[in-house]
């Protein structure tokens, strides 16, 4: 502040003292704040009816409030996916039934699976891979990029899935691609 | 004279051969081919199912399950407290064959807790035996419930013979002394107790002729039998009678066959009839309509009482047997019984037809097994039908009636689980979820905007014009359209654009993006037609049927990945080879990024815009998503949209496309929310992609708001992680560039004060 005369001390002093007082008046006073906005109602992302057990509980898709100036909004927190025991019974069955070379039948007790947890990227994944012993890679890859949109979150599920479309690449001798999906595999969650 | 002899003979005898030629010919036809046998999914049971103890007997009950004190044979349950210990009979699914087991179920006030075998041992999942819910001749396209002769019990077809053709086993196709035998006791009891006809006529008469009763008809009846009696065993005739015998009139359907009756009369399969049972369904041979149990049980029960006297007189029961019987109540169900779902069976009928040469569908013991989930069904029935009847009330037309049509899909998988094709829901004619054509308005908007944010222009909170619009047409016209309340609103947000489905936005937005683009976009939905290539498109000129809107509203519901809709899973030979899969499959269709912030606008859908209306119905705490859609002057209601699990889609109209007076949001809206509460279904919870961040705009601007200065208008959206959006007027007001809250300027005030001090 540049240097102030006498009578410009008086002035500030005295506008100084009065502002001082009528802050204080203010702040004493919560009846003339303005009130906290009222956040809307944002819909709770918890379902009507239980998840499908096993599914890990993924964060609500939508925050509560807007978050405070210059914050950066919230993510979802990172999570892991699991099998619920029924359907963790079906793909050990699925497996079975692989090994005797069924794959139709391995594919249908996924398929049941995937009824319970509809939603659970894992079942995405072990379906992707019945696929792809069967020779199937373009749905292999297929169902591993579905696997990787719901898995998001999931690290060790999207890396899952990365090396399933990366399997899928390399047996269509899309050799660049596959490495580049590898890595992305690794990058995740090293081998 | 001889040869007007020998020319009568000849034509008696051409006349005689090409009978016989036709009548072999169809009954070949269906006696060789026993139909395939439709079953629906079955329900499956696990710990955490949410299936409450009084639905759980339900859907046991649905199976025919009996309620008894103790578990004896295959086909019963008993309840202890909240555990119900069921005796499974064998079952046969597409990849097993179960022998008959027990399996206990302990439930609480959530639904299942635990599933036990007869060792005690936990089981992980099980699943019910799959109902059954049909059968059909692919050739013939009938359906009924046909039983083999493994399934009849063994007093039927003695009673039959007892009761209708005391010589069946003896004579050729007609039978002279049972003519006279019944004349003679006709006349003794001064009424038609027995019939001259033999089993094989009536068989014939009920398999190729109408009722007119002329004596040429029953001259060719007779030697249309003995043709049949010489060709065919009498237990190849017995059983196709026992299959074919009309029994009954259920609205538009006729009931054929024992084992449809007995369904119908009795909600039992024929296996499970007692001696009064059987007897009762063997005195409504003679008269389905004369001696119907439930609007005759007089006359019913003095027939059926008949028909035990003439066993015993047989010898075909004892004497003791028959008179417990006859003790015994007509124990009809008060409705008619068994379950019968047309709309979803003529979905199987057609997947089939389409997918498979007849000689395959013709083996025998075809089995077929969907995807159709009866709950959902029942919900998705009474859903449609309760809400047409309120609608009726206030419906513009007396002579009309509203229609309706519903499909409901598993998401993920695009199983189709319900389908119903009229309020008439037991109805098998005009399936309109299959054939009803029609102009789906509004519900183009979510395509339109998908093919905005694609081209990377656009996004949630971009600010687009509501304005008026004024195209050229090819035909030198003007095409000036309208919001739907006659208003524009100016600059909107995309967000609220598909939110309030504003029509004027909508259209500015697609002209910009270019309507070839938005048409690509509708076929790589699976719009299986090219729509035609004009600014109305926008508005949704283009035709769908509800199928085929549920498919394309399939790639929205689960993240860009479109499954095809299935009805069929597998179809099984009857020595358990698996005949044909169809497996599920999936397509990339749209990025998952793009889809999420598809979604997360069609949320607002419900939460501000035109359906809003479904809160009231829906569980305060279920996420769903949707789009009304209403076509031009109201002629068309939709609804479409989905939960985490489900996607349903609701057409409401009139068939004679008269305008309806009401918008989707108020008609159809109505019938889908009402089952969407129904289905016990999950939310919509699709994790955020990593590439997209969460923000709050202020809905009616579409600019950003803040905590500081948040209020019942904003909005939560999804966005490209590194969008600007501009901030709102209040925010920057109290952001003012740096931070000043009130305790910045006491801060403030403070040190002045101590600097003046010092």
């Amino acid at each position: 502040m540049r240097p102030l005369g006498d009578a410009e001390d008086t002035i500030l002093i005295r506008t100084t003292l009065l502002v001082a007082a009528m802050v204080m008046l203010l702040t004493a006073c919560p009846s003339l704040r303005a009130p906290p906005p009222d956040f809307p109602e944002s819909p709770t992302a918890q379902p009507a009816t239980p998840n499908a057990p096993g599914t890990a509980q993924p964060a609500p898709s939508t925050p509560n409030a807007p978050p405070a100036p210059g914050e950066a909004p919230p993510r979802p927190a990172p999570k892991q996916y699991r099998l619920g025991p029924a359907s963790s019974a079906l793909v050990a069955q699925s497996h079975k039934q692989m090994m005797g070379g069924d794959f139709g039948l391995a594919a249908a007790t996924i398929e049941r699976a995937m009824r319970i947890e509809p939603d659970n990227p894992l079942l995405w994944i072990e379906l992707g891979r019945v696929r792809y012993t069967a020779g199937d890679y373009s749905q292999a890859d297929a169902m591993g990029h579905k696997a990787l949109a719901l898995a998001s979150g999931d690290v060790q599920a999207q890396a899952s899935a990365w090396r399933l479309i990366a399997d899928s690449l390399r047996s269509r001798r899309r050799n660049e691609e596959a490495a580049a999906a590898d890595q992305k595999a690794n990058a995740l969650s090293p081998r | 004279m001889l040869g007007a002899v020998a020319i009568v003979v000849l034509a008696a005898v051409g006349y005689y051969i090409y009978i016989d030629r036709d009548v072999t010919h169809q009954f070949e036809g269906r006696r060789w081919t026993v139909p395939a046998q439709i079953y629906a999914a079955p329900q499956e049971l696990y710990a955490g199912l949410p299936l409450l103890q009084a639905d759980m007997e339900h859907e046991l009950q649905r199976l025919q399950y009996r309620r008894v004190d103790r578990l004896e044979h295959p086909g019963t349950y008993r309840e202890h407290g909240n555990r119900i210990d069921v005796a499974l009979r064998p079952a046969n699914f597409a990849d097993e064959a179960r022998p008959a087991s027990i399996l206990s179920i302990n439930l609480n006030a959530e639904g299942l807790e635990s599933l036990h075998d007869s060792a005690g041992k936990d089981v992980a999942i099980f699943r019910l035996e799959p109902e059954l819910i049909g059968s059909i001749f692919p050739s013939h396209g009938e359906d009924r419930i046909i039983v083999t002769p493994q399934q009849v019990p063994a007093l039927l077809p003695a009673a039959l013979a007892a009761v209708e053709d005391r010589n069946f086993y003896r004579h050729h196709g007609v039978d002279p002394v049972g003519i006279l035998r019944a004349m003679w006791t006709n006349v003794r009891a001064g009424q038609i107790e027995q019939g001259g006809s033999t089993l094989t006529q009536q068989l014939v008469k009920n398999y190729f002729l109408d009722s007119r009763r002329t004596a040429v008809r029953k001259i060719r009846e007779m030697i249309m039998a003995v043709a049949l009696e010489a060709h065919f065993s009498k237990a190849d005739l017995m059983n196709a009678y026992i299959n074919e015998i009309f029994l009954g009139q259920d609205g538009d359907r006729a009931i054929h066959g024992f084992g449809l009756a007995s369904q119908f009369y009795f909600g039992k399969s024929l296996s499970e009839l007692d001696l009064s049972e059987v007897a009762l369904l063997v005195s409504i041979v003679r008269g389905p309509s004369y001696y119907d149990p439930r609007r005759h049980p007089d006359r019913a029960r003095i027939r059926r009482d008949l028909v035990l006297r003439l066993m015993v007189e047989r010898g075909v029961i004892k004497q003791t047997d028959a008179q417990a019987a006859m003790h015994k109540p007509l124990g009809v169900t008060a409705k008619p019984g068994g379950t019968y779902y047309p709309a979803y069976l003529d979905f199987v009928r057609r997947t089939l037809r389409r997918d498979y040469r007849n000689e395959d569908l013709t083996r025998e013991g075809l089995r077929i097994y969907t995807s159709l989930e009866p709950r959902a069904q029942d919900q998705a029935e009474r859903a449609l039908e309760r809400e047409l009847e309120r609608l009726d009330h206030a419906h513009k037309y007396p002579d009309a009636k509203l229609e309706g049509a519903v499909v409901v899909t598993s998401s993920q998988s695009g199983d189709v689980i319900a389908i119903v094709g009229s309020r008439n829901v037991g109805y098998d004619g005009f399936n309109r979820a299959l054939d009803a054509r029609r102009q789906i308005g509004s519900l183009v908007k979510p395509f339109i905007y998908l093919t905005a944010l694609e081209t990377g222009r656009y996004n949630a909170s971009t600010v687009v014009q509501d304005t008026p619009v004024s195209i050229k047409l090819v035909n030198g016209k003007y095409w000036e359209p309208e919001n739907f309340n006659k208003t524009a609103n100016g600059p909107v947000p995309v967000v609220r654009a598909l939110a309030e489905s504003l029509n004027l936005a909508t259209i500015n937005v697609g002209m910009d993006v270019g309507l070839p683009k938005v048409a690509e976009t509708l076929q790589r939905f699976g719009l299986p037609r090219a729509p035609a290539i004009v600014p109305s498109m926008l508005l949704g000129t283009v035709d769908a049927t509800p199928i085929e809107v549920a498919q394309m509203y399939n790639g929205l519901a689960n993240g860009g990945f479109r499954t095809s809709l299935r009805a069929v899973h597998a179809v099984i030979s009857e020595d358990g080879k698996k005949i044909r899969a169809f497996p599920l499959d999936v397509t990339s269709v749209a990025t998952p990024e793009n889809i999420y912030q598809v979604d997360r606008m069609m949320e607002q859908v419900m939460a501000r815009g035109t359906g809003k209306p479904a809160k009231s119905v829906l569980p305060a705490n279920l996420v769903v998503a949707g789009k009304s859609g209403t076509s031009s002057e109201y002629r068309d209601n939709w609804f479409a949209g989905f939960s985490g699990s489900n996607v349903v889609v609701v057409w409401v109209g009139y068939d004679e496309n008269m305008p309806t007076g009401f918008t989707g949001a108020s008609g159809a809206l109505p019938v889908w929310a009402r089952l969407m509460a129904g289905l016990g279904t999950s939310s919509w919870n699709a994790p955020l992609p990593e590439s997209l961040a969460e923000t709050w705009i202020d809905f009616p601007t579409g600019l950003q708001v803040e905590s500081g200065c948040a209020s019942n208008d904003s909005t939560p959206i999804a966005v490209p992680v590194g969008t600007q959006i501009p901030l709102a007027p209040q925010c920057a007001a109290v952001n003012n560039g740096s931070n000043t809250g009130i305790g910045e300027i006491v801060k403030r005030a403070g040190e002045w004060l101590r600097d003046l001090v010092h």
